[in-house]
């Protein structure tokens, strides 16, 4: 099961490249995203481009701001955890625009009771040439073994501008955490 | 029979060796590189400690415990499961009897194996004792102290920055492990990214071990190669740390905000090795999450010294522009908002890179943009508010120049019938090169002309800083090495600056004005 609320920016206000105030789901912590659809055209992503197969109807751009910040706080379920038999797995399609160098990066912290950071995986973000220069989304991922004493995860997705112009076209999609607890340790 | 390090660098050198003994050229292992790398000076730990143990952002009742297994440093991967238990132990004596606290906490090959535990519960104003076990092996014993709650009548602690491992033996930590002091600031280029500097044993007693670093894997490897210096983990043992960083911990100059998605790669790398490998607190508060440390805090020492540590990477903008920003705007609000409700104690302020105005020659242009000369803006609506709200006794601690400076600090710095509002000291790095004595000997009058608020110069020498901070005074003790080539260098204090409470400025120590300097005003 996806953790995640809304990784794939189907849900709430949004459709155009107009950013929104507020995202399902997730805080927006610096920023405003906007949530495009893949129909839009201009030069965004569209149905044809790379990208998630199948994919939704839309995607989170990082808006008209030189840097957005979406947080997603996840409480996890202790059982397994702390016998250091759940694994987890996130995974992204993160992109940007042609030769541009605009990126997403996905990150997710766990954390124990106080906020320490007791395990890290950090996705993106990913470069004009690991796209071939081409717009577009590619699938990054991770696991590993969520640390005993984990009781959150923060999911960060950081969407970033590079160079001149408005438009942040830092472009992610498809965003999920799952974990499997496999009963032993690895 | 022991060989002496010196003559086996020579031997190296001179027979063209070290590009095969020094660690991670082609064809050696890990544990070779590693036997290389101690046979030309670096040592460690027993493993899985190798890399020491550490203690830092002490407040009253809390102080971060920190230590990174890492059975062979220099390798990219370590022989390790991919998560490893590790017990840590408080303790009010050296011989952890009397334990006050203990714990476990998983260490994650994501985080490099890193431990970062936040002891609660402490006493005020109180030395600790620590250490890890972990594989059946016990660290070495860290000592630690928590901040003082009520009103004290001192408070001491060293100010360290830039330590090109390649530019000398780390005698500066040394010197500081003894110190008796209640903290330490670091404050940035703890590492150096670039590659090798070649001249090994002639301009350099040591080198890095490969290329410039670019990957989580690069960066770990090189803070380990850091921290093979004993008197580097000797400090971190001996004393809790507080930690800011400049540019040398990603890479030369940058700016947090710039740069496209391969220079983001390399940040994150490099910001997620940094936290792996320091005892930083990080998590507690707030919307942040790693690989971006949040790095800026506030913290008080007993009423007596309040710190302020800042973080002038992460959010600046770039240099010379009419709105740019060396704070970022969430930060400078923090600031301002701290100033404006200061309470009346000495206010240290943590910065990586200069604050006062530095012209080269009378008329000249600034030396250098990259510090808080290439932020005009926002360094005058910063001093401005320290004066328009009315702070005093604002003492700033600097690194980056690898040469010491002590400046008035002034809103406008063109004019010098703006009111002086609080003192820089920019100290001597612990190795990274100064320039040359002939370069400093003709620009330290030139700059001393040029700007009317220096007073005093040095930049012959390395070493660090001890502040010692009392209800009526604030000294600054400039401590040097004799010889970045000697790792047992002994310390000796050049100079002590004075400021007295509630009078801005500051004067030089009457018994010390004689030393050797290359400018002093009067």
């Amino acid at each position: 099961m996806n953790l995640v609320v809304n990784g794939d920016a189907e849900s709430g206000p949004g459709g155009t490249a107009e950013p929104v105030g507020s995202v399902t789901g997730w805080k927006v912590v610096q920023g405003a995203p906007a949530l495009i659809a893949y129909t839009l055209g201009g030069g965004y992503p569209g149905t044809a481009d790379p990208g998630p197969t199948p994919r939704g109807s839309r995607f989170f751009s990082g808006g008209d701001s030189p840097r957005t910040v979406l947080v997603q706080d996840i409480a996890l379920p202790t059982a397994g955890i702390d016998a250091g038999y759940t694994r987890y797995e996130l995974t992204a399609w993160l992109g940007g625009y042609a030769t541009q160098e605009d990126g997403a990066r996905l990150s997710v912290e766990f954390r124990d009771t106080r906020g320490t950071p007791l395990a890290l995986s950090v996705l993106g973000p990913v470069t004009s040439a690991e796209r071939g220069g081409r717009t577009g989304l590619v699938e990054r991922r991770a696991t590993a073994t969520v640390p005993p004493g984990a009781r959150t995860a923060r999911v960060q997705l950081v969407l970033t501008r590079s160079g001149g112009g408005t438009s942040n076209d830092g472009y992610a999609d498809g965003i999920t955490l799952t974990l499997n607890t496999t009963g032993s340790t690895r | 029979m022991t060989l002496n390090r010196r003559d086996l660098l020579r031997a190296a050198g001179a027979a063209g060796a070290l590009g095969a003994v020094w660690p991670l050229s082609a064809g050696l292992s890990p544990a070779q590189a590693r036997e290389a790398a101690e046979a030309l000076g670096a040592d460690y730990d027993p493993a899985p400690f190798t890399l020491g143990v550490a203690s830092g952002d002490p407040q009253p009742s809390s102080v971060l415990l920190w230590t990174r297994l890492a059975p062979e440093p220099l390798a990219a991967e370590q022989d390790l499961p991919e998560i490893v238990e590790v017990r840590w132990t408080v303790a009010t004596d050296p011989a952890l009897r009397r334990v006050v606290a203990r714990g476990t906490v998983a260490a994650s090959a994501t985080l490099g194996h890193s431990v970062h535990v936040p002891v609660h519960g402490l006493t005020p104003g109180r030395t600790y004792w620590y250490a890890f076990k972990a594989l059946g092996r016990t660290s070495r014993v860290g000592r630690t102290r928590t901040a003082p709650s009520g009103p004290v009548s001192k408070v001491r602690f060293a100010a360290a920055n830039c330590q090109a491992f390649h530019d000398g033996f780390y005698a500066a930590h040394r010197g500081i492990a003894r110190e008796n002091v209640d903290f330490v600031v670091h404050l940035g280029d703890y590492i150096y990214e670039h590659g090798q500097v070649g001249g090994v044993p002639a301009d350099h007693v040591r080198d890095h071990e490969g290329g410039a670093v670019f990957t989580v894997a690069d960066y770990r490897r090189r803070h380990a190669l850091y921290k093979g210096d004993a008197s580097l983990r000797e400090a971190h043992a001996a004393h809790p740390w507080f930690l800011t960083w400049d540019d040398h911990e990603v890479v030369n100059d940058y700016s947090g905000t710039g740069g496209g998605a391969p220079f983001l790669q390399r940040r994150a790398a490099a910001y997620q090795a940094w936290y792996e490998n320091m005892p930083h607190r990080d998590g507690a508060s707030g919307d942040g999450a790693l690989p971006d440390p949040v790095i800026h805090r506030r913290r008080g020492w007993g009423g007596l010294l309040e710190l302020t540590v800042l973080d002038l990477r992460s959010y600046r903008s770039a240099q010379n522009l009419k709105d740019g920003t060396i704070l970022g705007a969430e930060q400078k609000a923090w600031l301002k908002q701290g100033i404006s409700k200061a309470p009346d104690a000495w206010h240290v302020w943590a910065n990586s890179i200069m604050l006062s105005q530095l012209r080269g020659r009378p008329g000249g242009s600034y030396m250098f943009t990259d510090q808080w000369d290439g932020f005009l803006a926002e360094r005058r609506e910063v001093l401005g508010h320290v004066h328009s709200s009315g702070l005093e006794d604002l003492v700033v601690v600097t690194g980056d120049w690898h040469s010491a400076f002590v400046d008035d600090l002034r809103p406008d710095f063109d004019d010098t019938s703006s009111p002086v509002v609080g003192t820089e000291f920019t100290a001597h790095s612990v190795t990274s090169g100064a320039y040359s004595a002939s370069w400093n000997a003709t620009n330290g009058p030139l700059m001393g002309a040029a700007n009317p608020h220096l007073k005093y110069f040095e930049g012959n020498r390395y070493g660090y800083d001890v502040y010692e901070v009392t209800p009526e005074r604030f000294s600054a003790h400039m401590r040097v090495i004799g010889d970045l080539r000697d790792p047992a260098s002994p310390v000796t204090t050049l100079t002590t600056f004075h400021v007295d409470r509630g009078k801005a400025g500051s004067y030089e120590d009457p018994a010390t004005k004689n030393s050797p300097a290359q400018y002093r005003r009067d």
